[in-house]
């Protein structure tokens, strides 16, 4: 019998959605014929006798997940997300220039170094890309750090507190819209798609407004409901990543459709598969059959 | 070299950076990653600079190749002491390391690096009599008393070809094991490593 190793951390089981999708992979890896455990940071020596691990635990290259993934690369196990998806899914930077090399579609998108912050060079910013513009810190995850600037002090506002945390930040023309599609691809094929209703007192998916923390709506939509030029875009920008399991975010307006990220360990608690029950059955058998 | 400044030589015919900080987001990091975008054969890769500096991820790799290194673990809260504790999160410093000899002293140390029990840590148990040591490696080669892991060095630059990095080795008798890599600063190089380094960069062939 294959062992599937799931690895979580505290947090991930602290939320009650997430301890049930956990669950519902186990209980998915166990009627495929596996024996699935969930494997804690201080289980971490434990990879090595694993088959296959897939992570569910918010991943960074500085955090115990790319420990993890490295460990089970270093001893040839199969890993979903991979040390490289998280290198560069953790950092804007890297994602966007690998979405660049690619000629994906994205929003006009500027790297900016600390030594590129001067006014000039922001205000040619404004000219070219437009008002308002969107700041980004480079691990910015759950929208956090992303921040819409409507001026050159508002910019800079933003820019010197981002700069504390990275050397060199991300600068992206504003593209409006009240959704985004995510389209989940594993393994170059489409996964699930959903709709992500973004909160009318917001911009992004998730924000703390007046102290309070709003979400945006789920709705999983049926591949059928999905422009296919949406659909074409996530893969690609999948590609452009890697060959594991990713969540691309698309903006389409007017059928001009961009990519805004792409996520590696996307979330799958929140209802985005639900019209697509096969997800964690075809993650499982993609682990084993790689 | 001014601090925070960097430097781009090419020899072998590859292109190596020179800089006192490789950690993740850092202008070198980014330098890195753009020439590796551009499809430059640039020296480290930005892979081996995140490898070197998320301490277990290190270990691994020194010990596949042969190089002794200390036992380690992961934890939430407790730890064997005497010990080294590592952060290992987003807000961890690549530079920090906390020796740790009893409860009192341990509590307090992982309250700060697990910014109050939010993240696990790597720890390393220690021999009572174990010391601590640390030397400077510059493009794989050690200056005055270091001698006894200039080997180790060598080996080390051959894992992650990272021109300019600090060792901490933990010494038991005459054994030595690597317990992490970590960045260092022009300021704090010898004269000996620092005219190491000049040589480098001016392309002196070294016999």
């Amino acid at each position: 019998m294959s062992r599937l190793g799931v690895f979580v951390d505290r947090k991930t089981l602290s939320n009650a959605e997430q301890l049930n999708a956990l669950i519902h992979c186990r209980d998915v890896a166990e009627g495929l014929g596996h024996n699935a455990e969930f494997l804690f940071p201080v289980d971490i020596n434990k990879i090595p006798k694993m088959d296959a691990l897939f992570i569910r635990a918010r991943t960074d290259p500085m955090n115990i997940t790319y420990v993890a993934a490295r460990m089970a690369e270093f001893h040839g196990i199969p890993v979903i997300d991979d040390a490289n998806s998280i290198q560069i899914c953790g950092d804007k930077i890297n994602m966007y220039s690998h979405l660049l090399k690619k000629n994906v579609a994205l929003p006009k998108t500027v790297f900016l170094s600390k030594s590129d912050l001067s006014v000039e060079r922001v205000t040619g910013l404004f000219d070219t890309l437009g008002t308002p513009l969107i700041v980004k810190e480079p691990s910015t995850s759950f929208s956090q750090r992303v921040e819409k600037v409507m001026d050159i002090a508002g910019f800079f506002r933003v820019a010197r507190r981002f700069i504390k945390m990275s050397d060199w930040i991300v600068v992206q023309q504003f593209v409006e819209s009240t959704y985004d599609w995510r389209v989940g691809v594993l393994g170059g094929q489409l996964l699930y798609a959903c709709k992500y209703t973004i909160p009318s007192v917001t911009f992004k998916i998730q924000a703390s407004v007046n102290g309070h923390i709003v979400y945006c709506g789920v709705e999983s939509m049926p591949e059928s409901a999905v422009p296919p030029h949406v659909i074409r875009l996530g893969i690609d920008a999948a590609d452009a990543i890697g060959n594991g399991l990713y969540g691309v975010d698309i903006k389409n307006n007017n059928g001009d459709a961009c990519v805004i990220e792409v996520n590696d360990n996307p979330s799958l608690e929140s209802g985005e598969d639900a019209c697509y029950p096969r997800v964690y059955e075809r993650i499982v058998n993609h682990l084993f059959a790689a | 070299m001014a601090r925070d400044s960097l430097a781009i030589i090419s020899r072998d015919h590859a292109y190596h950076v020179i800089a006192e900080d490789y950690s993740y987001k850092s202008e070198a990091y980014y330098t890195i990653l753009a020439r590796e975008l551009a499809g430059d054969d640039i020296r480290p890769s930005s892979r081996a600079v995140l490898d070197a500096f998320v301490v277990p991820v290190c270990l691994e790799r020194a010990k596949h190749a042969g190089i002794p290194v200390v036992g380690w673990g992961i934890s939430q809260a407790y730890v064997p002491l005497p010990a080294i504790l590592y952060g290992l999160n987003y807000f961890a410093t690549a530079s920090d390391y906390f020796v740790v000899q009893d409860n009192t002293q341990a509590k307090e140390v992982i309250r700060h690096i697990t910014n109050k029990g939010k993240y696990p840590f790597c720890y390393q148990k220690l021999e009572d009599t174990a010391t601590i040591t640390t030397c400077t490696a510059v493009f794989g080669q050690t200056t005055g008393s270091c001698a006894a892991i200039a080997g180790y060095a060598e080996e080390l630059y051959k894992i992650f070809s990272i021109p300019l990095v600090n060792m901490v080795f933990v010494r038991t008798g005459d054994e030595y094991a690597l317990s992490s890599l970590t960045p260092t600063r022009y300021t704090r190089l010898s004269e000996g490593e620092r005219a190491f380094l000049s040589a480098y960069r001016d392309h002196q062939e070294f016999l």
